[in-house]
């Protein structure tokens, strides 16, 4: 996908000033985030759990390339292919050549977040491929030709009006005003799709090294449509979704969609280790597993990032980021939107055309607070910061306007020493005076201009604490 | 196709600042991957023999965490009794064509002869004994068809999971994938001490298996109807899976 | 006590305050002198290099064996959870920091933890209480999850005598200061703002209470704007209400 990360602000405003959409994300707290709070609570040795995730994905990273050979050993012996692929052209290339050299004509998809990187809908429609959104929020966004706005439901900016408006433009069909009957349409739109699909292509939610074992974890059933139905199965993945044994499934499942959306379980969770059996009644001939890196080895070299490797796609910090819930997930211009999606978007993309994703923020540390993994989140965001503003590791991210520099020059100056800051405060008390109304500013110049926007500000003290301790002591 | 994967893992090893004649992966203490055979098998026995003790009490707790999780929940006495539910199903859903797993406890059912004079058409979804290559391929379109064209789906379970209210199914020779996916409604049978209290005794059980051989291509955990949520947060089900799920308890 | 650039230069009032509360409380307060800011604009907008020379200062200011009280939870936050991050390529500093940060506390945590005072009454005069006025808390963010402090600040302000606490809906989200953020994306830090100031005054409460300034200077600058009828107090100034009397 295209990076528009650079239109952070614009993007931002029209979310703002969008009533649907602030309508929309609002409900997030109360929903999504709610429910992964109840679920937490309800699940004994929650927080046992989470550290131990969190030790077995750190250690799982630390030897990635010791699992990763591992894994592929065990799809290859299962009967399945494994290709490797360093960019997502190389990922997109292996899938498309495959679909071409089978004659596919319609390719199913579940959801993947890593064929968004990989742009692959659009590079297999240009090779007269059809492919298909199976996955609700993913169908009605691939009607509409936007991309995902959560990782978890991808149409949740989306009105039932504006869905309904959407199926009768691009579907001929009727005006719906019950959600119940914009799914069935989906139901049978897509029903005739599954029969006649040449191929499925579905994400990983986790590879088990020891058995080569593909997890799909899905609700609506999309997922067991796209592995069952059709004669060939492609699985892409990003490399960092490799987990060691069957006997950690349990509490990583538990994780991942406790954080997702509440449930104990998701209506499915299927695995695959390899394609089918001679003796099994259906399934695919064929499986192809396509571990993708894109430059995940990017934050895999970066010891204050690799951590990010942890991360499930749970959304879970995205439901909890009272930022997201204003800005919603375009805003960010990438992939991975939300908190998670500030630290990799940049560094999956370009971190000096992203400067706005680790500086909007409040560090309020609700994302730590949620993942499963014990992701430090506001800690990466410091650190891009850093190297936002002085380029130690990244010096061609380097991106300190000299406005910053300035205010950072002044700042210096005035905190000082005490005489300093003194000779400010007296400056402040000066420069205000004309603005200032009963010790209240409600306009401030240039770049402070922002904060009396909406607020007004008290007006610096005459006599700071620290001239009062005289008569204290 | 592995083409490249030396060159990929190679790379990786640079990153990751190892050496080239690095030395084997030392298993953290975290995951369970370290633990040997014998305790694997160890654990796997004791499992097994608790599913049986405890097949009362796991069978309760199955009930009411699969009707929280949407299932609809019967107790039912014996197989009669479950086939006399499912033809009460079949009226109301006024069904006409019925699809069946082929496990022990669907044969037993006799759902042929059930059905039969209420003119439902009923397909065991199992290529027949000793068929050739190529009759074997015909069956399975036409079995396929079948599945697309049902009404109701039947099987019976593998393993249930009480924790979550989960039936297990591992497709294999007799039990197909696509029976409790394609039709409308799906009719899940559990006999006594199928019943796991949760999911590291599920998963378990399965990483014994694989110890000793083939896992097999594929597993399904099913908890509840199929489900989505993507327009305005409102649960909506049916899409794509069934929309109805019936959970038989038996004995 | 370390004082803090917003209370010094915005809020000396919330200074005395503190000041008071812990002489009534029997703590010997003292007050290095040289105080300017911690350092935390600096950190937090990645100009870490003139962080460091501010925070140096503080770290020898602070050396010695007293606790160090702070009237601000990202403040204390910044000292105690963050200096030890600024300097982990500096030995030296780093080891100041290490051994400073177990003495740092925010002052509500101060009282209950290490003080162990849960109940302020007995240190007042309840006679003099005023009757039931009603206030709600807002949570700021560095206090709950740098810092982990969540029951101490309620402990204090229900054992204040003519205190009533009714909690506000969302009361763990942000309010929207979060420094800098406040002015470089003005928009969102007002969208979040809006939304804090529904939920307060859905309260009915006549103030609310915080153990910040910034969010305190952010949440009441839009009250004020909106003329919204509720008051700020930090937690200094409702408990020097009850234990300042003479």
């Amino acid at each position: 996908m295209e990076a528009k990360t650079k239109n952070f602000n614009t993007a931002a405003a029209e979310a703002l000033n969008d009533p649907n959409i602030q309508a929309n994300l609002h409900g997030l707290y109360q929903g999504f985030h709610h429910a992964r709070v109840d679920a937490a609570a309800a699940t004994p040795g929650w927080e046992e759990m989470r550290e131990k995730a969190r030790e077995i994905k750190a250690h799982t990273i630390d030897n990635l390339d010791h699992y990763l050979e591992m894994a592929s050993a065990e799809v290859t012996r299962a009967g399945g292919s494994v290709y490797f692929a360093n960019t997502a052209e190389d990922a997109s290339r292996y899938v498309v050549d495959l679909a071409r050299s089978k004659g596919v004509e319609i390719a199913i998809k579940g959801k993947s977040m890593l064929s968004e990187e990989m742009g692959l809908n659009d590079r297999l429609a240009e090779n007269g491929i059809e492919p298909v959104e199976t996955d609700l929020g993913e169908y009605i966004i691939q009607l509409a030709g936007e991309t995902p706005y959560h990782i978890i439901a991808p149409a949740i900016h989306k009105t039932r009006d504006e869905v309904a408006e959407l199926f009768e433009e691009k579907l001929d069909a009727p005006r719906y005003h019950e959600i119940e009957d914009m799914a069935g349409e989906a139901r049978r739109q897509l029903r005739q799709k599954f029969i006649d699909a040449d191929m499925g292509i579905t994400g990983v939610n986790f590879l088990v090294a020891e058995t080569g074992t593909i997890v799909l974890v899905t609700n609506e059933g999309n997922g067991r449509m796209c592995t069952s139905m059709p004669r060939t199965h492609v699985a892409i993945m990003g490399m960092e979704k490799v987990i060691p044994s069957m006997d950690d499934l349990g509490i990583f499942l538990r994780l991942l969609i406790r954080s997702a959306t509440g449930q104990r379980l998701s209506s499915y969770v299927t695995t695959v280790t390899g394609p089918r059996r001679h003796d099994d009644e259906d399934g695919p001939d064929e499986l192809h597993l396509v571990v993708v890196d894109n430059g995940r080895s990017r934050l895999l070299a970066d010891p204050e990032l690799r951590e990010s490797l942890n991360c499930l796609r749970c959304g879970a910090c995205l439901n909890a980021c009272p930022v997201y819930r204003k800005v919603g997930g375009h805003a960010y211009g990438w992939v991975y939107p939300g908190p998670i999606g500030a630290v990799i978007s940049p560094m999956l993309t370009n971190l000096g055309d992203a400067k706005d994703l680790p500086h909007a923020s409040s560090l309020c540390g609700a994302c730590r607070e949620v993942c499963p993994v014990k992701i430090n989140i506001p800690r990466m965001l410091l650190y891009l910061r850093k190297e936002l503003a002085q380029g130690e590791t990244y010096p061609e991210s380097r991106r300190a306007s000299l406005v910053d520099r300035l205010l950072m020059k002044g700042w210096r100056l005035s905190i000082a020493n005490p005489i300093m800051l003194r000779l400010a405060n007296k400056a402040a008390a000066l420069a205000q005076w004309p603005l200032a109304r009963r010790r209240r500013l409600t306009w401030l110049p240039g770049p402070l201009g922002g904060w009396t926007r909406y607020r007004n500000l008290p007006a610096i003290a005459s006599r700071p604490f620290s001239k009062r301790w005289r008569k204290m002591r | 196709m592995t083409g490249n994967q030396a060159e990929f893992l190679s790379n990786l090893r640079r990153t990751l600042g190892r050496p080239h004649d690095a030395p084997p992966l030392a298993i953290s203490d975290a995951t369970a991957l370290g633990r040997d055979a014998g305790e694997v098998a160890r654990r796997a026995e004791s499992i097994r023999g608790r599913a049986q003790e405890d097949a009362d009490a796991l069978a309760d707790e199955l009930e009411t965490a699969a009707a929280l999780a949407g299932w609809k929940v019967a107790r039912v006495a014996s197989t009669q009794d479950a086939a006399g539910y499912i033809a009460d199903l079949v009226r109301e859903l006024e069904a006409l064509s019925v699809v069946r797993s082929a496990q022990a406890v669907v044969e037993r059912l006799d759902l042929e002869g059930v059905l039969s004079g209420a003119g439902v058409q009923v397909n065991a979804m199992a290529v027949r004994e000793g068929s050739d290559e190529s009759s074997a391929d015909e069956q399975r379109s036409a079995m396929r068809q079948h599945a697309i064209d049902a009404d109701l789906g039947i099987t019976g379970v593998d393993y249930a999971i009480a924790e979550t209210g989960t039936c297990v199914l591992l497709p294999r020779k007799g039990i197909s994938r696509l029976v409790s996916l394609l039709p409308p409604v799906h009719v899940a049978i559990v006999e006594r001490g199928q019943v796991l209290p949760g999911l590291d005794e599920f998963f378990a059980l399965r990483r014994a298996h694989s110890l000793g051989g083939d896992l097999g291509s594929y597993m399904t955990l099913i908890t509840g109807p199929s489900r989505s949520a993507d327009i305005e947060y409102t649960i909506v089900t049916g899409v794509h899976g069934p929309g109805e799920v019936h959970m038989l308890l038996l004995g | 006590m370390f004082v803090t650039c917003i209370v010094d230069q915005f809020y000396p009032v919330v200074g005395e305050s503190t000041v008071r509360v812990l002489r009534r409380l029997g703590v010997d307060v003292d007050f290095p002198s040289g105080q300017t800011c911690c350092g935390q604009p600096a950190f937090n907008s990645g100009f870490w290099a003139d962080a460091k020379p501010v925070a140096r200062r503080v770290l020898k200011m602070l050396r010695g064996d007293r606790y160090v009280v702070v009237p601000s939870g990202s403040c204390a936050s910044m000292i105690r959870v963050f200096y030890p991050e600024l300097f982990h390529d500096e030995p030296g500093p780093l080891a100041e920091a290490r051994d400073l940060a177990p003495r740092v506390f925010e002052l509500s945590e101060f009282i209950v933890d290490v003080l162990g005072v849960t109940d302020i009454a007995p240190y007042g005069d309840s006679a003099g209480a005023p009757e039931s006025r009603k206030v709600t808390y807002h949570e700021a963010c560095h206090l709950r999850r740098e810092l982990g402090v969540t029951t101490q600040p309620r402990t204090l302000i229900t054992s204040a005598p003519g205190v009533e606490l009714v909690e506000a809906q969302q009361s763990d989200v942000c309010c929207g200061f979060g420094g800098s953020f406040s002015v470089r994306y003005p928009d969102i830090s007002g969208a979040m703002l809006q939304d804090k100031i529904e939920q307060l005054s859905e309260t009915g409460a006549e103030r609310f209470v915080s153990c910040d300034s910034g969010c305190i200077m952010h949440i009441a600058g839009g009250m004020e704007r909106q003329k919204v009828d509720m008051r700020p107090v930090h937690i200094a100034e409702l408990l020097d209400e009850y234990l300042g009397q003479e």
